[in-house]
């Protein structure tokens, strides 16, 4: 039996920077993986190769026997979806026209259907409009849907990002840092909308990067643990935090 | 053969005036990460305030070369301190745009103020000539090489050896790890508007250098310094003078050989021969001879 | 906030995002009526001088609806609009003057030839990211500026050519008569050129609020996102490079065929940024800003002009007294309204249309809810 994504040992270099080092996973529909390490291990960089954006110097990323590597937009029309560290929302767009945008891999008007209006893309923009209402109430962003991105509090834009991802209809969701900045009601209710998504969608696979211990423990069903780009331990969260590396990595502090 | 070398030599003091120019792109592109379309309208301010200081006040041509030099350097921090940096934070297309309409606006207070007619810079040079193993060289070409040498040598010196030197590379690898480092990021950047407005007051002397060639249209000529860049890297100074110096000869070159060799590229093709080197050069090596390609940073 | 979804009972359902319609508030039918009136009746009450000067105008909104989408939407700035109006104005020449095409097909063709340049130069304009784009296209003025004084046979040189398609659709623009009604040539072709700003205005509007408009605005908003939720961006690029050419050719057969004569030097940097100023001073990336940017930038220079005489220390030409001639006094209006209107106002006259709009709702005591958001009704 295959992995819908594996990955297997990726080493990525910058100049003369090793940011991974031989990591390798596996994950399956359905679950939910959380790669975790201190600042600096490669994390962010592991969902970079994997979405496209670095291209790895060795090593495979496949998503269902399909290759993911060095074509962006290639991963997005296999099926992977990802937030960012940072936020990659349209600041400037409404909550609506943001999760249209995770519709656009399924939408075929083009610049001439467009500007026509009439026929092809009003028809698509009526369908797609109401399959993404079901995503604004299942993330309660309802009220929000005209606002523009820009407005809106951080960590509503978090759920907005969220919903963008999941507006592609994705196999596979890379979440970067989901909870960073967040205070710990909102890093709560964050725990219970990536819940309510994996209920509604029970056969998405989902890798998280976190630095909040307690949030992964309590949602992953596998943890992964870096430390300069080298993978030092995988296991179920209990594992992982009886790992002595890991505890060493993280200075006992917090896991 | 002869004549080829005269082209050759005519050819390097263009480019070293185009050098100059480009130079000053590039400083201030890896300040800000912006391109600076005003840098011509500096040329050409840098060129009438030379002008103002030999034929309206009589002042020494060195004396007025070091004024112009000064002003565009003051020019140029002035237009950082009051308009750009207004536009901190705000995207680069918008930033550009700007730098656009601050052209827009010096190239017409020029003529506003000067007149729209050519002048004589009054350097001392003229079209005076010497003869050099068989070459006929222009005074002023020699001079230009000489200054362009000087300005570019002391451009070096202050960027490979002077801890702004080294700050404003700092600065232009990445931003927030140079203020984490304690460089201010403002001072870089003012630094490298004075530099810019200074490299630019001496391509503008030396553009403007011979018979009546004070004129408005110098900003325009500023612009084939654009290609230079181009083919350099944008953000490559050291790019940036090779280029220049490639673009010069190419031009010159062209305008020798082509209205005989390839009249059917119509009239005056020199002047738009540097454009189709860098479209050539983008479409073969899009980041140019020394430049660096783009990092996404997700 | 704190309240789990997943603990609480579905919310009432409430209807699907409604696709936005164009004229959705009671404010922008009226307006939209109010235009129509001022369309059909402005050549009959507006002088000559006046109705050309607007015509003008709406030939420069038809060019900057496509500078609009490429610079405002998809933060793509091109200096090179004023070639392309130049391969309008020369096709308009070529397919309407020379080969004696009806109106319809001149237009067509015009723009049809503008996209196709435009899709043929835009792949490697735009292969890079950020801003080679306006190196590249200040280069393409250039390289069209030389082919255009060089192309004799259609060009004319640098002396120029005349440009006279027919200009019958129904009725002939250039000496309309209509039962027994006639009009005047700046009165006919006010009808026709503004019946056209209206065709593109719908047209960049339905974009704007479908599939190819949002993939515009997410290159523009951060192009890596954009590229990794799916949207194609090297085609997306080249696509709205293709439209903004095919609609500055289109202008520029309309210019070429109401001046009825054009030189090659018409077609350079100074267009290319006045351009870049209209849609600036209109509003980056709203949908009816190039009309408004239009109409102030295209009649500013000439109502300068008329009233030189009594603007201190404006002079009428280069010889005369005054401080600044009205040529250089423009320009300089155009790099300062670049300039004041990024830094103050970057959302342009729409924008500051609004603002207004709204404080005049707010002290007549209408009830909050006022058009905000009206470029996408």
């Amino acid at each position: 039996m295959t992995a819908l994504l594996d990955v297997s040992d990726v080493t990525l270099r910058f100049g003369g920077v090793t940011a991974l080092d031989g990591v390798s996973f596996t994950t399956d529909t359905g679950e939910l993986l959380a790669v975790i390490g201190p600042n600096g291990a490669g994390k962010t960089s592991v969902f970079n190769c994997i979405s496209g954006v670095y291209v790895p110097q060795a090593g495979t990323i496949t998503l269902e026997g399909a290759s993911l590597l060095g074509s962006r937009r290639r991963s997005a029309d296999l099926g992977v979806a990802r937030t960012f560290q940072n936020l990659g929302l349209f600041p400037t767009l409404t909550v609506t026209e943001n999760l249209l945008l995770g519709r656009h891999r399924h939408m075929r008007a083009g610049f001439l259907a467009g500007a026509a209006w009439f026929g092809r893309s009003r028809d698509e923009e009526r369908r797609h409009r109401e399959s993404i209402s079901e995503l604004l109430q299942l993330l309660r962003l309802d009220e929000y849907r005209d606002a523009h991105v820009a407005m809106l509090p951080y960590g509503i834009q978090k759920r907005v990002e969220l919903g963008r991802a999941l507006a592609m209809e994705p196999r596979l969701l890379l979440l970067d840092e989901p909870v960073a900045g967040m205070n710990a009601g909102e890093t709560e209710a964050m725990a219970s909308y990536i819940g309510a998504v994996r209920t509604a969608r029970p056969d998405l696979a989902v890798v998280l990067v976190e630095h909040d211990m307690p949030f992964v423990m309590g949602l992953a069903d596998r943890v992964v643990a870096l430390d300069f780009g080298t993978p030092i331990a995988t296991g179920t969260p209990a594992e992982i935090q009886r790992d002595e590396r890991v505890i060493a990595a993280y200075l006992g502090t917090a896991a | 053969m002869t004549d080829f070398l005269q082209f050759v030599f005519a050819g390097s003091a263009l480019g070293a005036r185009y050098a100059l120019v480009a130079l000053g792109f590039v400083v201030i592109y890896r300040a800000t990460g912006v391109i600076n379309f005003a840098q011509g309208g500096l040329v050409a301010l840098g060129a009438y305030i030379a002008y103002h200081f030999t034929d309206r006040i009589g002042a020494p041509f060195v004396i007025a070369v070091l004024a112009a030099v000064a002003a565009c350097a003051i020019v140029g921090v002035l237009i950082q301190r009051v308009v750009l940096a207004r536009m901190v934070g705000q995207p680069a297309f918008a930033v550009i745009m700007i730098t656009i309409g601050l052209l827009f606006v010096i190239e017409q207070l020029i003529p506003t103020l000067w007149g729209y007619n050519s002048h004589n810079l009054g350097d001392p040079w003229g079209i005076k000539t010497v003869d050099l193993a068989g070459l006929t060289l222009a005074e002023r070409d020699l001079w230009t090489l000489a200054i362009a040498a000087m300005a570019l040598g002391g451009f070096f010196a202050f960027f490979r050896l002077s801890r702004y030197g080294l700050a404003m590379r700092a600065v232009a690898i990445d931003q927030e790890a140079a203020l984490a480092q304690g460089i201010s990021v403002g001072a870089v950047v003012a630094v490298s508007w004075a530099i810019s407005g200074m490299v630019a007051a001496l391509a503008g002397v030396t553009l403007s250098t011979g018979a009546t060639a004070v004129s408005p249209t110098i900003s325009f000529i500023a612009l084939a310094a654009f290609p230079a860049m181009i083919l350099g890297g944008l953000d490559s100074p050291g790019g940036a003078v090779i280029g220049g110096l490639l673009i010069g000869i190419t031009q010159t070159l062209t305008a020798g050989y082509q209205p005989e060799h390839a009249a059917w590229l119509g009239d005056n093709f020199h002047v738009v021969m540097p454009y189709v080197v860098m479209i050539v050069i983008l479409m073969v090596r899009p980041y140019g001879l020394f430049g660096v390609p783009e990092v996404d940073r997700a | 906030m704190s309240t789990p979804a997943v603990t609480d009972p579905p919310a009432p359902a409430r209807s699907a995002p409604l696709p936005p319609r164009l004229l959705r508030t009671r404010t922008s039918r009226v307006w939209a009526l109010v235009l129509v009136g001022a369309y059909v009746l402005a050549p009959l009450t507006v002088s000559d001088f006046w109705l050309s000067v607007l015509a003008y105008a709406g030939i420069a909104a038809i060019g900057a609806f496509g500078l609009n989408l490429l610079t405002g939407y998809a933060g793509q700035v091109s200096l090179g609009h004023a070639a392309f109006i130049g391969v309008g104005a020369y096709a308009a020449g070529w397919l309407g003057a020379d080969e004696g095409l009806p109106l319809p097909l001149w237009l067509l063709g015009a723009a049809l030839i503008g996209g196709v340049l435009g899709a043929v130069v835009g792949p490697f304009a735009l292969r890079l990211r950020g801003q080679y784009l306006v190196v590249v296209t200040l280069g393409l003025v250039f390289l069209a500026e030389h082919v255009f004084r060089n192309w004799r046979g259609l060009t004319g040189g640098n002396s120029g050519r005349a440009i006279d398609p027919p200009a019958s659709f129904g009725v002939d623009f250039n000496d309309f008569s209509l039962g027994g009604f006639a009009a005047s040539r700046a009165q006919s072709w006010f009808w026709l050129i503004w019946a056209l700003v209206a065709v593109v205005a719908l047209i960049a509007a339905n974009l704007a609020r479908s599939r190819a408009g949002r993939a515009l605005q997410a290159i523009r908003d951060r192009d890596l996102a954009a590229e990794l939720t799916g949207v194609d961006i090297a085609r997306t690029k080249v696509a709205v490079f293709a439209l903004s050419s095919a609609l500055a050719a289109l202008a520029g057969a309309l210019l070429g065929a109401y001046q009825e004569f054009v030189s090659p030097s018409e077609w350079n940097l100074v267009l290319s940024i006045q351009y870049i100023a209209i849609i600036i001073v209109g509003g980056l990336g709203s949908v009816y800003g190039p009309v408004l940017g239009a109409v102030f930038v295209g009649s500013m220079p000439r109502v300068i002009e008329e009233y030189s005489s009594s603007i201190p220390g404006v002079s009428s030409g280069a010889g005369d007294d005054g401080v600044i001639t009205v040529f250089a006094l423009n320009q300089v209006l155009f790099g300062v309204l670049i300039i004041g209107f990024l830094i103050a106002e970057p959302r342009g006259l729409t924008a500051l249309a609004r603002r207004v709009a709204a404080r005049v709702n707010r002290s007549s005591a209408t009830p909050a809810r006022t058009t905000d958001n009206e470029e996408e009704t």
